[in-house]
């Protein structure tokens, strides 16, 4: 694990171009130019964007759905299954059958809706529509994992906190919010850094979906790093891009844990 | 029975050893791998490449043309042996023969050149793949963009063909209707994009750059000229700004659009019953104003392939010999003399006359190494600009703000 990490910082020191041939070393000097370059405050600020709604969507969701099938008294089994699919398979898979589904004109939705005669808005192609789409996207192939995690947390609950909340006449959201949520808060806090993490690095999808486009209006970080590395050449930036992205993201979950448990010490 | 005893360390070596065993049973089996741009002439040379030699096995893979390139790059940056014949285009090759990524094919050519007939490649067909005086690329097509149309909608309603792009405009305004667009747009990063703007950029603008590598397209005039091209996507299929030619060839074949810019390889397969809605109904002449861009495909050999140079050499000369592209003509203006010069061939294709007249009229792309880096910055700001994210103004002036800082670290502008 080391190693790589320690290879990729190496390079970041490095005015490394494959277009230009150079390779000398340059310090923090990719550093300085990424921090005054405005594509990669704009690629930053859209991928929070990107990531808090489709992490918030998950969440929201996944949240509902576990407690519907924790409520629900068969086929729990069954529906947990099915809802899992979409977690299994391979990312770039997956977005191929979601470019079929959103592509203009002739994919799944949009032919739907022709058929009902209502012409439809073109999902991939227009800049807003397709941060909604890659954020769907987003959230059909990840919201299974929440369920799943949160399915598991509220089982851990124990039955006698609720037995004795329903006493007191708690109703099925007060339940929800008020007893079962704040004794699974430290595996709340684990499935959205998880899934912060991963979101952060969140590619694949969108490079098949939109490649970024129209124009920038979905690259993410991750698609700047590509196109550094590949289209422009520039591994050295690419590597530098690559370290403050990881440093970023530990930040943020490093936060977001002292925020959640800045009043219970050694929770974690 | 006595059992069997591995013990674990020799486990662990057999492992770690299989890799290496296995990796050089399969070089030794000598499969050759090939990687291209796919349309349906590459899949024909792909094709013939794979029954080229008795004996080697050719692996093909073919992708559109910015997956083939970015794998290509990352092969080949990294010296990685695994891919040993290359697919090349005039831009493309500039890059890699800068960087040393392509073998010279000099010698080749003189040892081969009467076996396979390669004096039948007229000089102004290799000079593109000439850098340095070496040639790296044998040419497998020439292309060349041409004005697609929809002749059945255009004889009903009484029009002609445009002959300036503000007439493309106002025809493509005409025809437009929900269910069928009123043309193709295909403005994919980077390569669809770059194609579609060369010729805005070259007919009504300032073209791409001034003779000293200074970006020019942010002039008022070309800043206009790619305003146009945002007037006319009013009229463009959905999705055009993730079209590349795959999809806007798919939109003509399948009766979603009128008309529009594309290549004169897509041409044929308009004809094709078994892919098109409208067979015989697609015609096509040279693209209003000229300056469409002219391009040529071909395949090189990679610096570090282990292979056997003659043999890779045998296998694309094989796949670009007379026969093969006399089998493929229908798919392409073949690059080869012999076949240019037979009147039989352009009667049996009916785009020739078109594609002739489009490649007088049309330009090359800059003769410059970083031009598609470039392709990068200028795709994705000219979209912004015309999806109206910014203004077109502001789009090309950070595009050309991008290019000089890009072009200043790789040493322009001394």
């Amino acid at each position: 694990m080391l190693f790589p990490l320690g290879y990729a910082i190496w390079l970041s020191l490095l005015n490394y171009d494959l277009g230009s041939g150079s390779r000398e070393f340059i310090g923090l000097g990719n550093y300085q130019e990424l921090l005054i370059d405005a594509r990669f405050w704009i690629t930053l600020g859209r991928t929070i964007g990107i990531v808090v709604c489709a992490v918030g969507l998950e969440f929201c969701l996944g949240l509902l759905i576990a407690y519907g099938l924790y409520r629900l008294t068969f086929g729990v089994r069954v529906l947990n299954l099915l809802m899992f699919l979409p977690n299994i398979v391979t990312p770039v898979v997956a977005a191929l059958f979601l470019r079929w589904i959103f592509i203009g004109r002739w994919g799944l939705i949009s032919g739907l809706l022709i058929g009902w005669g209502i012409f439809p808005p073109d999902f991939l192609g227009d800049p807003s529509w397709a941060r909604v789409t890659v954020v769907l996207a987003d959230a059909w192939q990840f919201t299974p994992f929440m369920i799943l995690v949160l399915y598991a947390g509220l089982n851990t609950v124990d039955p006698s906190q609720i037995e004795a909340a329903q006493i007191d006449g708690a109703g099925i959201w007060m339940l929800l919010f008020r007893i079962m949520l704040p004794s699974i808060r430290p595996l709340i806090v684990f499935v959205l850094a998880i899934r912060l993490m991963d979101a952060f690095r969140f590619f694949d999808t969108i490079y098949v979906l939109t490649g970024g486009g129209p124009g920038t209006a979905t690259e993410t970080i991750t698609l700047y790093t590509y196109a550094l590395a590949f289209r422009l050449l520039q591994v050295g930036k690419a590597s530098a891009l690559g370290v403050l992205t990881l440093l970023f993201v530990a930040l943020l979950v490093a936060t977001m844990i002292r925020v959640v448990y800045r009043r219970e010490k050694g929770a974690f | 029975m006595t059992a069997i005893r591995l013990p674990r360390r020799h486990m662990l070596r057999a492992a770690l050893a299989a890799p290496v065993i296995l990796g050089a049973k399969a070089r030794a089996a000598g499969t050759i791998h090939m990687i291209s741009h796919r349309y349906p002439a590459l899949e024909h040379y792909a094709a013939k490449m794979r029954t080229a030699l008795p004996g080697v096995t050719v692996d093909t893979q073919l992708m559109p043309i910015d997956k083939a390139m970015e794998l290509a790059t990352i092969a080949l940056s990294s010296k990685a042996d695994t891919l040993d014949i290359v697919y090349a285009s005039d831009t493309t090759l500039q890059t890699f023969v800068k960087n040393g990524w392509f073998r010279p094919l000099d010698d080749l050519w003189a040892k081969y050149k009467d076996e396979f007939k390669l004096g039948d490649f007229p000089d102004a067909v290799l000079a593109p793949y000439r850098i340095d005086g070496h040639l790296y690329v044998m040419p497998h097509t020439v292309n060349t963009m041409m004005f697609f149309y929809r002749k059945d909608l255009f004889a009903k309603s009484g029009k002609s063909p445009p002959k300036t792009i503000a007439e493309y405009r106002d025809l493509a305004k005409s025809f437009n209707s929900p269910m069928r667009a009123g043309t193709i747009n295909c403005l994919k990063p980077i390569d669809a994009g770059i194609n579609e703007a060369h010729w805005y950029l070259n007919a009504l603008g300032d073209g791409w750059f001034d003779k000293d590598w200074h970006p020019t397209f942010n002039t008022a005039k070309s800043v206009a000229a790619i305003e146009m091209l945002k007037e006319i996507t009013q009229y463009a299929q959905q999705g055009f700004t993730a079209a590349a030619n795959d999809e806007c060839t798919i939109a003509l074949q399948q009766d979603t659009a009128t008309m529009g810019m594309q290549w004169a390889t897509r041409a044929n397969s308009m004809d094709d019953p078994a892919k098109s809605r409208v067979v015989g109904e697609i015609d096509w002449v040279a693209p209003p104003q000229g300056h469409g861009r002219i391009a040529g495909d071909g395949f090189a050999i990679s610096a570090y392939s282990k292979q056997d140079p003659d043999t890779l050499f045998r296998i694309i000369a094989t796949s670009a010999g007379e026969a093969s592209m006399r089998e493929a003509a229908s798919m392409l203006i073949p690059p080869r003399k012999s076949i240019l010069d037979d009147p039989a061939m352009a009667k049996a294709n009916r785009f020739y006359p078109a594609a002739l007249a489009s490649y007088e009229s049309g330009t090359r792309a800059p003769s410059l190494p970083e031009f598609n880096a470039i392709g990068e910055f200028f795709t994705r700001r000219m979209l912004q600009g015309v999806t109206g994210e910014t203004t077109v103004k502001q789009a090309m002036d950070t595009a050309a703000s991008e290019t000089e800082t890009f072009l200043k670290g790789h040493g322009y502008y001394k």
